[in-house]
C-alpha cells in the first residue's frame, strides 16, 4: 500500500507535471478546468486531458492587482499561480460558472491572458423541469466548442465510454471512502483528499489503476480499533484541504470518516448514470447532484415539505452513515455560497443537537495554534457530555 | 494531595496550587508573571513562587494540568487541557449559577456557554485578530502614555463621545496619534477606544447565542478594565460578576482539572 499511496501523494507535490509530460508525449490538449462540477468527460471524450486547477499554498503576490477585494483564496491563488507562468502549459480554460467568484476570474483571466481555448459553461442556478433543456443545451455546447478546438468529434459512443471511464473512477474512490468509513484510520483525511486531487490532474485511466493498486492492498487491511471521536468533515470547497489542518485535527483525538470536500466525497457522491443519451444522462447527474449550495433545488423543498437546508440534511445523513458524533466546517474567506449556506446549516445542526465547530481557513493557513485550540476545546466539550 | 494548574497566556502566566486531604486540611496559592520567551521556565517559576508561599517545593506536587496557549510547551505538565474547559471549570467553582463566561487575555477573547453544572456547551473565540482583546487596550495606552491600569478609570472622565474608526490595533495607533494631533481629550479617546472594544466583544457573545437571563462572569486582564465591564453590562442589560483576582480563574480550573484526572 505505502509504495502506491506514495505515488498517488507526489502527484501533489508537482500537481501539473504529468499533465505536462503527457502533453508532451501525446500531443494532446490539456484544458484547465475551474472547480466545480465541470463535466471532465466531455474534455477526456474529446481526446483532451482535464486537470483541475487548484492554485497552491504559495504565497499570493501577484494576483491581488487584478482581482476584486473579496476575491476568494482559491482564485487569488489560481490567477497568482497563472500569472507567475504555472499554466503555461495549458491549451485551455473552462468552468461552469458555479458562483460569482469564479465567473468573474474567468473573464479577467480570458482578457488579460487569453488562451487558444475559452469556455464558460452556464448552469442554470434553479435546477427544475422549466432549466433543464438549457443545461442540455448548454452541455451540447460545451461539446461543439471542444470539437471545433480539438478537432475530435465527440460521438455519443465516445461520450457513453468516457462516462463509464470516470463513473469506474467515481466508483472504486468511493469503495477506498467506505472502507474508511467502515475501519476509521485506514487512510488519514489528508491522503484521502490527496489521492482524490489526483483524479484530476492526471490521465483518468492512470488514476484508475493506481487506484486499483490501492484497494488491493487496503481492503486486505483490518481495523486497528480506533478510539478517536468520530467526525464529517464538509466546507473547503474548491481547493485540497490543508494537510496539516487535517492532520492535526485528527492527531488530537477525531477521526474523519467522510467528507464534502470537492477533493473527497462532492468528487464521487453519485455516478452519471446513463441511459442512452449521453447528454440527458449528464442533464440528470447535474439535476440530481448533492444539494449543494451553488443551485437552487425547488423540488428538494417542495417534497421535503419544511427543509430548509436540504445541504444540511445531506451533511446529517453522512454523520448517520458514518456513525460520526460531530461535524467540523472548515470555512474558506470569501466563499459566499458556502458562508450563505452556513446560515442554514447551523441552525439545522443547532436544532438537531449536532455538536460542531467551525474553523475559519485562509490561504497562508497561519498559525495553527489558535486551530489547535479550538479543535482541542471541542474534543473536550464533546468527551463531557459523553 | 497537592495540584496545580498553569495557565501560559501571551502575556501572563499563572498559577495556583491546590492541596487537600490527610496532614494539609486544605489550602489554596497563586502566583503570576509576565511570560516572556522562556514558557517551560517561568511556569516552573510561577508554580515555585506559588508553593513557596506554602511551604511546599516542587517534589510535593502530585500532578499538574497546564492550560492557555503556553500549555503544550510545558514538559512536566500531567496533561494539557485548554483554557476554555479549565476557564469554565474555574467559574464554576466560584460562581455556581453562572452559565456565561467572558474570558479576555492578551490575545483572545472567548465566550464560554456553560449548563448548570458547568459543562461548556458552546464557545467561541476572536479569529486571527487582536481587536478586542488586552493588546489592543494595551497599544492603546502606550500610545495616549498612560499606565494600562488607569486607562479604564480616566475613559470614565469622558464628557465627549467620539468615535473610532478602525477597530484594527495597528490602524487604532494611528487613529490615536490623529486625535492627539488635534487636541482631543484623552479621556475621550480612551472612552471611544474602550467602547471599540466592548463591542467587539459583545458581538462575540451574541454569536454564542446567550440565555436571556445567564448569570455571566468576565475574567482574564481584561476583566480588570472597570470601563470595559460597564459597557458590557450596560450592553448585556444585566450584572457582570467579576472575581477579585479575575486573571486566575483558569489556573484555578485547571488546578481543579488536575484534582479530579483520572
Amino acid at each position: 500500500m505505502e509504495k502506491t499511496l506514495a505515488i498517488l501523494k507526489k502527484i501533489i507535490e508537482q500537481p501539473y507535471s504529468r499533465a505536462a509530460s503527457w502533453k508532451m508525449e501525446t500531443g494532446g490538449k490539456v484544458i484547465g478546468c475551474a472547480p466545480m462540477y465541470f463535466p471532465d468527460e466531455m474534455v477526456h471524450a474529446a481526446g483532451a486531458l482535464p486537470v483541475a486547477l487548484f492554485g497552491s499554498n504559495d504565497a499570493i503576490t501577484l494576483a491581488d492587482m487584478h482581482l476584486m477585494t473579496n476575491a476568494c483564496d482559491q482564485v487569488r491563488s489560481t490567477f497568482d499561480m497563472l500569472l507567475k507562468g504555472k499554466y503555461d502549459f495549458l491549451d485551455g480554460v473552462a468552468a461552469i460558472c458555479v458562483c460569482d467568484q469564479v465567473r468573474f476570474f474567468m473573464e479577467v483571466w480570458q482578457l488579460d491572458h487569453p488562451f487558444p481555448f475559452f469556455h464558460q459553461m452556464w448552469r442554470p442556478y434553479r435546477m427544475d423541469s422549466s432549466t433543464r433543456p438549457f443545461l442540455v443545451s448548454e452541455l451540447k455546447r460545451l461539446k461543439s466548442n471542444l470539437e471545433i478546438f480539438t478537432g475530435i468529434k465527440i460521438t455519443p459512443e465516445a461520450l457513453c465510454e468516457s462516462i463509464r471511464i470516470y463513473n469506474e473512477s467515481r466508483s472504486l474512490m468511493r469503495r477506498l471512502n467506505e472502507l474508511r468509513r467502515m475501519r476509521p484510520g485506514i487512510m488519514t483525511a489528508a491522503d484521502m483528499s490527496k489521492i482524490i486531487a489526483a483524479s484530476m490532474l492526471i490521465p483518468i485511466e492512470d488514476h484508475n489503476k493506481l487506484m486499483k493498486e490501492l484497494l488491493f492492498k487496503v481492503e486486505k487491511e483490518t481495523s486497528k480499533g480506533d478510539e478517536r471521536i468520530k467526525i464529517v468533515v464538509a466546507g473547503h470547497p474548491c481547493a485540497i484541504p490543508n494537510g496539516l489542518l487535517l492532520d492535526l485535527v485528527e492527531d488530537l483525538g477525531l477521526v474523519i470518516v467522510d467528507d464534502d470536500f470537492f477533493s473527497g466525497g462532492r468528487r464521487f457522491a453519485t455516478d452519471v448514470v446513463l441511459n442512452g443519451d449521453p447528454f440527458e444522462s449528464l442533464a440528470n447527474y447535474y439535476m440530481e447532484a448533492i444539494p449543494c449550495t451553488t443551485s437552487h433545488f425547488p423540488g428538494n423543498w417542495i417534497s421535503e415539505g419544511k427543509s430548509y437546508s436540504p445541504y444540511g440534511d445531506y451533511v446529517i445523513e453522512m454523520m448517520k452513515r458514518g456513525r460520526a458524533d460531530a461535524v467540523v466546517l472548515l470555512r474558506l474567506m470569501s466563499c459566499d455560497p458556502f458562508d450563505l449556506e452556513f446560515v442554514f446549516l447551523k441552525k439545522k445542526l443547532a436544532e438537531r443537537n449536532i455538536p460542531y465547530l467551525t474553523l475559519f481557513i485562509d490561504h497562508s493557513l497561519g498559525p495553527l495554534e489558535p486551530i489547535r485550540t479550538r479543535v482541542q476545546a471541542f474534543i473536550e466539550t464533546l468527551k463531557a457530555s459523553r | 494531595m497537592i495540584v496545580a494548574g498553569v495557565d501560559v497566556g501571551s502575556q501572563t502566566t499563572k498559577a495556583v496550587i491546590l492541596g487537600y486531604g490527610q496532614g494539609f486540611g486544605g489550602f489554596y496559592s497563586e502566583a503570576m508573571k509576565p511570560t516572556g520567551i522562556d514558557v517551560p521556565e517561568v511556569s516552573k517559576m510561577v508554580i515555585g513562587e506559588a508553593l513557596e508561599k506554602v511551604q511546599l517545593s516542587f517534589a510535593n506536587v502530585d500532578k499538574i494540568v497546564s492550560t492557555g496557549y503556553g500549555r503544550i510547551s510545558i514538559p512536566f505538565s500531567t496533561r494539557t487541557i485548554t483554557e476554555i474547559t479549565c476557564n469554565a471549570a474555574g467559574v464554576h467553582q466560584l460562581y455556581p449559577d453562572v452559565t456565561l463566561a467572558i474570558d479576555v487575555g492578551g490575545q483572545d477573547s472567548k465566550i464560554i456557554k456553560m449548563n448548570s453544572e458547568g459543562k461548556v456547551l458552546q464557545f467561541a473565540m476572536n479569529d486571527k485578530c487582536a481587536a478586542g482583546t488586552g493588546k489592543f487596550l494595551e497599544i492603546a495606552a502606550q500610545a495616549l502614555e498612560i499606565p494600562l491600569d488607569d486607562l479604564g478609570k480616566i475613559s470614565l472622565r469622558s464628557r465627549r463621545r467620539i468615535t473610532m474608526s478602525s477597530i484594527c490595533t495597528v490602524f487604532a495607533q494611528t487613529e490615536i496619534v490623529s486625535l492627539i494631533a488635534r487636541r482631543t481629550d484623552k479621556e475621550d479617546i480612551a472612552a471611544a477606544l474602550h467602547e471599540a472594544v466592548a463591542n467587539r466583544i459583545f458581538g462575540l457573545i451574541n454569536s454564542v447565542n446567550p440565555e436571556a437571563k445567564a448569570r455571566v462572569v468576565m475574567t482574564g486582564g481584561v476583566a480588570r478594565n472597570i470601563a470595559v465591564v460597564k459597557l458590557l453590562e450596560r450592553m448585556l442589560g444585566r450584572e457582570i460578576l467579576v472575581p477579585d483576582n479575575p486573571q486566575i480563574v483558569t489556573a484555578l480550573g485547571a488546578a481543579l482539572m488536575a484534582e479530579n484526572l483520572d
